[in-house]
Formats: C-alpha cells, structure tokens, sequence
C-alpha cells in the first residue's frame, strides 16, 4: 500500500481523495495546500506518490513538480487536473510527473492510476 | 460518499472563494493589471468549478468554467478592461454565490445562469454592453458572511506568482473551525464557572483562613486559574473587524451602479479585535450608514465635477481604537447633510419647537437625522428607504452600550460614527450602595471616587453642583436617577466622578461597595425595555444587581 502526500488548496478536493484512497488501504500521510507546501511536505515525508493540484496559490502544481524532481528525480507525481488544462498537464509530464487524473475524480479511475504509478519503477 | 459532508464543505469553502475574489475584482477595478488579483479571481473560480462537478450541480461547473475561462483571456491581455469588463465579472460573482445560497437553503439542484450573462462571459471583450439601468433586474447587497473566521481573513494572504514570492511571507498559525453555537455555549460556561468561583469564595469567607488554611490556599490557586481562563476566552470573543468591513466595498460598489454614482471604499484598521457579539450586531447599523453614504452623501458624478471633486466618490470606513471602546466611522466627501431640510423636517414633525431651532448648534441640528420619522429625502430612494432608518441604528448601538455621532460639513462630506465597547461579558465593576439596593458601573468609566461633606454640595434649584479640581461639576443622585428612594444625605457622601456623554459628571452615591470582576448577564426580557440598566450579574451571596447604563440615567 502506498504512502501518499494531496496537494490541493481547496479542502474539499483535499479530503475527497484522502476518502478515496484511503477506502483502497492507502495511508494519507500529508496534505498540502499550496505549491511551497507540497515541496517542503515531500522533503519531510518522502511519499511514494503525490498527487498534486495544478492550480494552486503561492507556486503552481507545475513549479512544486520541478522543485520535487530538484530534490528527487525518482519521486512520482500524479497531476489532478480540470477539463481544459491539456496543455498544463503535457507541460506538467514534461516536466516529471507520471500522469494525471482529472476532476470531477472517479474513484475507480483515482485508484487505477495511483497503483500503475505506485508500481512503477 | 456522504453527500452532505462534501456538500456543507463546498458551501463553507465557496463562500471563503468569493470573499477572496471579491476582494480581488474590487482591486482590479482600482488597479485593472494587477496580476495577483487576476489570479485571485482565476484559482477561485477554478477551485469553485472543481467542486461544483464533484457534486454535480452542473449550472455552478458551467458558470465557474466561463468565468475561469475569462479570467484566461483576462491574464492574457494584462489586464481587466474597467467598467463592462469588470461589471460583468462582478455579476458573475453575484450569481454564483446565488447559486450556492439555493444549495445551501434549499435541496434544489441551482437554475443556470441568465443565458445572456454565459454568452457575455464567453463572448469576445469588445463585446460587452453595459447594462442599462432601468433594465436591471433588482439586486440584493451582497448577504454578509454569517460564520466568523478563525485565524486570518483569507484575503489577507494574498496569492504570489512563484516570481514575486517574497521569502520571509510568514505562514499564518495553523487553525480550527468551530461552530459559533459551541463558542458561544463554552464562553457561557466560563461566565458561569467566574460566577460560581466568587460565590464560593463568599461562602468560605464565614471560615477564617487560619482554621482552613488548605481552603484559602486552594481558593487562591482557582482564582489564578480561572483567571487565565477568563482571559483565554476574551480572547476567542474577539474577532477582527474586517469581518464585518470586508463586504462593505462591494455593497457600496452595487448600491453606487444602481444610482448612476461612482464609489470608492478605503478600509482602515480593519484589523482591530471586537467582541463577536457586539461585532454582529454592527454589520446591520454599517451597512446602513454606508447606504447613506452612497446615497444621500456622495453626489452624481456630474454634480461631484460641478463642484470640482473627482466623479468619484470617497468613502473611508475606519476602525479605530479609543480607550476600552471602538470607534467605527463612515466618512463621505460628497455635499454633507442638508441641515436647513433636516431642521424644517424637526420643526414640521413638531420634534423641536421653531423658536428653539434657530439656536441649536449645527451638530445638534444634524444629530435630529438620528430622531425616528426624520427622513431628509422629500421621497424616500428606493435603495435607503428600506428596512432601518438612522433611529433603529441609533437604538440598536445604544442597547451595546454605545453611541452614534454625526459630524458634517456642508459641500466637504458627513462622518457619522459608532462607538461601541470592546468587550460585553466580564466587566470590573464599582458596586455602589444605593439604600437596600446594590448596582454596578464599569470601571473603566470611572475616574475616581471621591468623599465630600454634604453641605459642600451646591444646590441650586433642581440642580446640584460640587467643586472638583476647581471646576463646578454637575452632581446627580444616582437613587433619583433609578426612581430608588433618594439619598437621605448623611455628613459625608460619595461621589463617583466619571463621563457622560463627553461631560464631566459627579455621581451621588450613598455607599461605595467595593470593586468585583462580574459576568455581565442580558437583562432579562421582563425588564429589557428599561433602557437605564445595561446588563445583570449575580453577586456571590445570590443578589442581583444591575447594571447601569448612565447614557439612559443622567
């Protein structure tokens, strides 16, 4: 089971995913609320998997996964993204993270993609 | 899922979104490039429109989505083109938090949005026609926040580009929610547990200290400890006053584009701390003085360029600390109160005679809009003619043991005022002795105590007065004042000095009973119309005593 650090600014997207995968058998062991946040959160909990919200105040989603692969280029970032933001998550790929999930979240869909992330090596 | 977990997280966590982007559409119209405010207003309906599609209410997704998309094209460009743009914007706002308000009153699914105002929001920029007045449906000042935020408003952190991102930004506290009712039922226990210790120290008093010396020694250490916890809860009752300051630009924004007339809203001091139930029942009286303002204060842009003012109107809310109280003023620039209307208004609703008007003061002239029936418009406006006039302001910020002032200048602008207490609940009080009665005046409206022979005590008439620091001091009989039996005037009095209504006042008092910190308790309904006590505490032998409010005694 996956260790997971949720980085989103809104509470709500925050705690509907902790139901998600929690509900799998994940462990939640952190949230973030803007982009600093998640990049001093995965320096102090080393994650298997973030999944990290693109638009976020204080830094972006993208700049937070440019800041994570700074401190580990191995670490897996799955972007949570909204309809129309095709182009943030190409750039988001690009810049290291694994792959997205997009709003509204479907729990079968969350779950899918965090163990094909979690898995890989 | 459980719906309604998510669905009362969305409400509570909207409701902060369009706080933060209302503050930031206000400032764009200030400052239309700002590219903080840009963001602001862009992640707030973005974060709106990822909740709403997780819940499904599909006309907030789709509004949301537009706005979020505009905000885009917005970003693009550099800036929010003033005016239509911006208007269109703030309608946008209006309607979503329309829409959360049927999900938060109701189990409907909320109605689309105006098809007109979608296809405004994803038309081209040019495109965008501003409203005709006439034509405009009515609408409602924004609903005040009614849930206090802990911890810092949201809009006081504003949002960084990760270029401008300053380094030392200090990260705020982290904090909790909690419901007002819990809040307001623990500091009600509190209020209890202060009550019940100096009860219990009373009935200890029949044991001397020496025979129970473990009693007095505990009975001091729970004095220390209820102390701190007195101290602790104040601290929860207080709220910054941005809570209720923080819609009012908007308010004015709306009230002023109803009326043809331009506003601008500074807010000052905001950030001064407030007895939440005192601070609740501010929003109301503000609001409205603030309608006054736009209405009746700031002229027409015309008017205003006639006179050779900006076409905009200025309007300062200010906050500001005087003694234990706050002073709370809404100052205008535009032509100041009508005083030869309001006095003709006085004379004709037989308030004051003719005869005596012509020698009122201008202050007291314009202290009559205060007087209930009073209104200076021939036909009342539309907007300001609602609800409360200026006589319920006055009346509801007297029953919290305040004032209203109104200060004018005819042509410069009005400032009217509210003052208000900072605290309510626990209050250190002078207990003085009036015959077999006992009644309470806080300290900190006292100035010292004095103790005179009667025969120094002047009379003339009705009236009475007594040399203070070589100054002739009105003297009132507190008993007289209650309709108590009045003082029988023994060799030596007491007189209490203090202020009333700014003037100096000696108060006559047959015993000085000692100083108490008590929790101040409402007075009962029963007794709620008798102006002249301000609140009831219960003393630790089971007496009660009253408060006096000396604005309704003297």
């Amino acid at each position: 089971m996956a260790r997971v650090l949720v980085a989103d600014d809104a509470s709500f997207m925050r705690q509907m995913i902790r139901e998600i995968v929690e509900a799998e058998g994940h462990e939640v062991v952190g949230e973030a609320s803007d982009g600093d946040e998640a990049v001093e959160e995965f320096k102090r909990l080393h994650p298997d998997v973030v999944t990290m919200d693109i638009v976020m105040p204080r830094r972006s989603g993208i700049d937070a996964v440019k800041g994570i692969m700074e401190l580990d280029s191995s670490a897996k970032v799955v972007m949570c993204s909204a309809l129309g933001q095709e182009t943030l998550v190409q750039e988001a790929l690009a810049a290291g993270a694994l792959d997205f999930i997009v709003k509204p979240f479907k729990p079968d869909a969350v779950l899918a993609t965090l163990a094909k992330v979690a898995e890989k090596e | 899922m459980d719906l309604a977990k998510y669905r009362a997280i969305f409400i509570e966590e909207a409701t902060e979104n369009f706080a933060e982007m209302s503050g930031a559409l206000l400032e764009l119209e200030k400052n239309p490039g700002s590219t903080e405010s840009i963001d602001v207003v862009f992640r707030m309906a973005h974060s709106i429109k990822g909740m709403a599609a997780s819940l499904g209410y599909d006309a907030v997704t789709d509004l949301a989505h537009r706005m979020e998309d505009r905000m885009q094209v917005v970003r693009a460009e550099g800036s929010a083109a003033p005016g239509p743009e911006l208007s269109l914007l703030f309608r946008g706002l209006k309607a979503l938090e329309d829409m959360v308000e049927v999900v938060k009153t109701s189990d409907d699914l909320p109605s689309p949005a105006p098809a007109e105002l979608l296809a405004a929001l994803s038309g081209p920029r040019g495109d965008v026609e501003p409203r005709e007045a006439t034509a405009a449906p009515v609408m409602e000042p924004p609903a005040l926040p009614r849930h206090p935020q802990l911890g810092p408003a949201a809009s006081e952190v504003p949002a960084l580009e990760a270029s401008q991102r300053s380094v030392d930004t200090p990260r705020p506290p982290p904090s909790v929610r909690v419901h007002t009712d819990t809040l307001d039922r623990f500091l009600s226990t509190v209020g209890e547990v202060i009550l019940n210790t100096s009860q219990v120290r009373t009935a200890a008093a029949v044991y001397e200290a020496t025979k129970a010396p473990d009693l007095a020694e505990g009975l001091d250490r729970m004095d220390r400890v209820v102390g701190e916890l007195q101290r602790r809860a104040l601290d929860l009752r207080t709220t910054p006053v941005l809570r209720i300051l923080d819609p009012l630009p908007r308010v004015a924004r709306e009230l002023a584009e109803r009326s043809g007339k331009r506003v601008e809203v500074e807010l000052l001091g905001a950030e001064l701390e407030l007895d939440r139930s005192i601070l609740d029942r501010l929003s109301d009286p503000l609001v409205h003085l603030l309608r006054n303002a736009v209405d009746h204060g700031v002229e027409t842009p015309e008017a205003r360029v006639a006179a050779g003012k900006s076409d905009v109107g200025r309007i300062v809310v200010e906050a500001r600390r005087e003694k234990d109280s706050i002073r709370i003023s809404v100052s205008d620039d535009g032509a100041g109160v009508d005083l030869g209307r309001v006095k003709a208004r006085a004379i004709e609703a037989g308030v004051i005679h003719r005869d005596l008007a012509d020698d009122l003061p201008p202050e007291q002239i314009a202290a009559f809009i205060f007087h209930p029936g009073l209104s200076t418009r021939d036909e009342i406006s539309e907007i300001s003619g609602r609800g409360v006039g200026m006589d319920a302001v006055k009346a509801s910020i007297e029953s919290l043991g305040g004032s209203a002032q109104v200060v004018s200048d005819a042509g410069r602008g009005t400032v009217t005022s509210l003052l208000v207490p900072i605290t309510a609940a626990v209050q250190r009080v002078l207990l003085l002795g009036l015959g077999d009665e006992i009644v309470a005046l806080p300290i900190s409206k006292v100035e010292r105590v004095l103790e005179m022979r009667g025969d120094r005590i002047e009379r003339s008439g009705s009236e009475a007065f007594a040399m203070v620091d070589d100054e002739l001091v009105p003297v009132f009989d507190l008993a007289d004042g209650l309709a108590l039996q009045p003082n029988p005037g023994g060799e030596l009095v007491h007189l209490v000095l203090t202020e009333v209504r700014g003037e100096r006042v000696a108060l006559l008092a047959e015993r000085i009973d000692g100083q108490q910190q008590i929790y101040v308790k409402p007075v009962p309904e029963l007794l709620s119309r008798k102006r002249a006590l301000a609140g009831l505490t219960i003393l630790g032998d089971g007496r009660p005593v009253f408060l006096v409010d000396l604005n309704q005694t003297v």
